[in-house]
């Protein structure tokens, strides 16, 4: 039987050579999404691409956020500087800006925050589609942490570089496999700032739809109808794009432009008792109360909807408007 | 007892109701915020738990640094979703800011890895 103390040894040794093993192992582990690229390049995305017109404003001080925004806004056509962004990302305690402000601050522009799914394939897909995209990385090594925000403006797969918009430089180039490896720990988070009419590539129906409507939410009425007629263009049988469009149009009392939108979604939702309403709603203040009737009747007999107090009104309202006339 | 907490939840409800962002474009329309939520059931309890959520979070941005003023617009910016995601959360948040020495550093750790292989 071995010494107490020779065991020790074959333990460490042991225990070193796993290390090791592991180590070597890991570097897959480390880096999955760009050993993930060696085997499948995303379908249709060409191997190297720059959007060397995307601008450049070297950050100041701590303040990469309002740097990263301002490039992709003003790449949008926004006319802003990051010092006016910093009144609306910069957290002076924490000397940084917060991921979600960064998209907040994107919507008060009247652009689309858009947060990308996190992959690699999706960022690639969405730079060679022509948009710039913030990405957040730790640049901090073990335990020391150091958030930084660019913005990914090209790459070159053959020659192994992604270029970015980042900090004092106006064009970094950071290898595949380090970028991940600083992108990894935000857990590969990334954003698009896109003028209303244009879609990400990207985009799903769902999360471009509830982007749009953060948008508008967040005070800029306008951006969102351009926003929401591109929607429609790409996925027309939405409701609530429909209706959200609709909206803008009547809000601005183009009323006919409010009717056609909803006609349209009325055909791909014949029973949307907000449609129906809608309609009669925008055909009584036309001066069309029997179509305006009719589709009233139509909302009415769909009790069960959580709209059902609006379209008794809208019914009232119609009625009241035909004795008048008569 | 009873009646001081009811009276508390009254007022929250008030303001909430106050502070709701749903508006219709005009009576008689359905708004477009009205067609987004009715699948996820806006209850009487979520509408209260996010006005917390959200004078929350303006009260964690003023603790940062920033005015009241600009820490209710900033709030005010954000979805339902993210206020209650960040409230209660922003000292943990990740705050991008970058001190910049640091990457001198990293970036000297990683030339070995650099020319060893780069995708």
């Amino acid at each position: 039987m071995p010494e107490p103390v020779a065991w020790c040894r074959i333990a460490r040794l042991r225990a070193g050579v796993f290390a090791l093993l592991v180590g070597l192992s890991g570097c897959a582990s480390f880096v999955p999404q760009t050993m993930a690229l060696r085997d499948a390049w995303p379908a249709g995305v060409a191997l190297k691409t720059e959007l060397g017109e995307v601008p450049f404003f070297p950050q100041q001080d701590y303040q990469c956020g309002p740097a990263a925004l301002a490039t992709t806004l003003v790449d949008a056509g926004v006319d802003v500087t990051p010092e006016e962004l910093v009144a609306l990302v910069y957290a002076p305690a924490r000397q940084g800006s917060l991921q979600i402000e960064m998209l907040a601050a994107a919507r008060r522009h009247g652009r689309v925050a858009y947060p990308l799914a996190p992959r690699f394939d999706d960022l690639l897909r969405e730079v060679a589609a022509g948009n710039p995209v913030i990405v957040l990385q730790d640049t901090g090594l073990g335990p020391m942490v150091n958030w930084h925000y660019a913005v990914v403006i090209g790459f070159d797969y053959p020659a192994g570089e992604l270029y970015l918009r980042s900090g004092q430089s106006k064009r970094l180039a950071i290898p595949f496999t380090v970028f991940e490896y600083t992108w990894k720990k935000s857990h590969y988070w990334a954003m698009l700032t896109m003028a209303p009419g244009r879609i990400p590539a990207t985009a799903t129906e769902s999360a471009y739809l509830a982007a749009i409507a953060a948008m508008e939410r967040a005070g800029d009425g306008r951006a969102a109808m351009p926003a929401y007629a591109a929607f429609l263009e790409r996925w027309p049988e939405n409701v609530a794009a429909g209706i959200g469009l609709a909206n803008r149009h009547y809000a601005l009392g183009a009323l006919q432009d409010a009717q056609a939108v909803l006609r349209r979604t009325l055909a791909h939702h014949p029973d949307s008792v907000a449609v129906l309403n809608n309609l009669a709603q925008t055909l009584s203040d036309l001066g069309r109360n029997d179509e305006a009737l009719a589709l009233a009747e139509r909302a009415l007999q769909r009790s069960e909807s959580p709209f059902a107090a609006t379209v008794h009104e809208t019914h009232a309202l119609i009625l009241q408007r035909m004795g008048r006339n008569r | 007892m009873k009646s001081a907490l009811t009276r508390m939840i009254c007022r929250f409800l008030a303001i909430a109701v106050m502070a709701l962002p749903f508006q219709g474009v005009q009576a008689g329309m359905v708004g477009t915020d009205q067609v987004n939520s009715a699948a996820s059931v806006q209850t009487d309890r979520s509408v209260v738990l996010n006005y917390l959520s959200r004078s929350q979070t303006v009260n964690e941005l003023q603790a940062l640094g920033l005015d009241p003023q600009s820490a209710r617009d900033r709030v005010a910016a954000m979805t339902d979703d993210e206020v209650g995601t960040l409230a209660g959360q922003i000292s943990a948040a990740p705050a991008g800011g970058d001190a910049g020495a640091v990457v001198v550093l990293a970036l000297v750790i990683f030339a070995i890895w650099y020319f060893a292989f780069r995708r």
